[in-house]
């Protein structure tokens, strides 16, 4: 069995590996159209990338639109809120 | 104007579009309420991190987190409804001067007419960065007017009374507006 220590160690290293993801939520103001057009202009995704996560959000109620580390995921959510749609962040899911 | 396209794309490069002066106007009076609003916010952080339309503005970036989303409000509220004022403004400099008051400025001649008379459609010559502008202010439009209207995730209308079909007409209008605005660039 491994020492404390080390146990501590690895912990640390995982949750450092961990990334956050930003999420774009549905909201029953912002048009389908618009949705996929800033998703394409903004993430530079092809309009079948950005049809499907547009769909992603609209019929599932959210999607992650990108994954990293927390301070780009800050930017991304800000420029999102630029955009006028309604995202957030958090860890990306274990 | 039915069945002609509100907006053009000109070899030039600018998105030319067609508006009645009524729109025009319309448009303009919606537009300068957004900016007055928008730069309250800006000037006051407590109002700015209030709910209601600036939530809708400013959504809360950590649902799970209120330390971290109080945080990230505080570091980005201010710079964004300043964004969002300038890209309200860029709308209102594309929109022209306001016929009523520059008649109001000469104070000489007979404007009695001016509503109904002489009034032809109006073309908007909108660059690059006009057409973010418009975009943006579009959408910051329609939830500031979503707040008003009282309109619930699902998309149900709550308001009630006078104020709510005209209203409801407008959102629904600044929608249109918009994705034609998207399906003109969108190619």
């Amino acid at each position: 069995m491994t020492k404390t220590a080390e146990h501590t160690e690895l912990r640390e290293e995982v949750s450092l590996d961990r990334p956050w993801v930003t999420l774009v939520w549905d909201d029953p103001v912002n048009l389908m159209s618009y949705v996929a057009y800033v998703f394409r202009s903004y993430f530079g995704v092809t309009p079948k990338q950005a049809e499907r996560l547009m769909l992603q959000v609209h019929n599932n109620g959210r999607a992650v639109v990108a994954t990293g580390n927390r301070e780009s995921m800050e930017r991304h959510v800000e420029a999102m809120h630029g955009y006028g749609l309604w995202a957030t962040l958090a860890k990306a899911d274990e | 104007m039915s069945g002609l396209r509100r907006f053009t794309l000109h070899e030039s490069g600018a998105l030319l579009g067609r508006f009645e002066p009524i729109e025009v106007d319309l448009l303009r009076l919606a537009t300068s309420q957004l900016v007055d609003m928008l730069d309250a916010g800006a000037a006051d952080p407590q109002l700015a991190a209030s709910d209601g339309v600036f939530g809708r503005l400013l959504p809360v970036a950590y649902p799970d987190d209120a330390a971290a989303a109080a945080d990230f409000r505080r570091f980005t509220a201010t710079d964004l409804l300043k964004r969002k004022a300038q890209n309200a403004q860029i709308v209102l400099g594309s929109l022209g001067t306001d016929p009523a008051s520059a008649a109001d400025a000469a104070s000489e001649g007979d404007t009695a007419g001016l509503d109904t008379e002489d009034r032809q459609p109006v073309t908007i010559s909108l660059d690059a960065d006009a057409v973010q502008a418009w975009l943006r202010s579009l959408t910051d439009l329609r939830l500031t007017l979503a707040d008003r209207l009282q309109i619930s995730p699902d998309g149900v209308v709550h308001l009630v009374g006078d104020d709510a079909r005209f209203l409801g007409e407008l959102y629904d209008w600044l929608g249109m507006l918009q994705e034609e605005l998207v399906y003109t660039i969108d190619v």
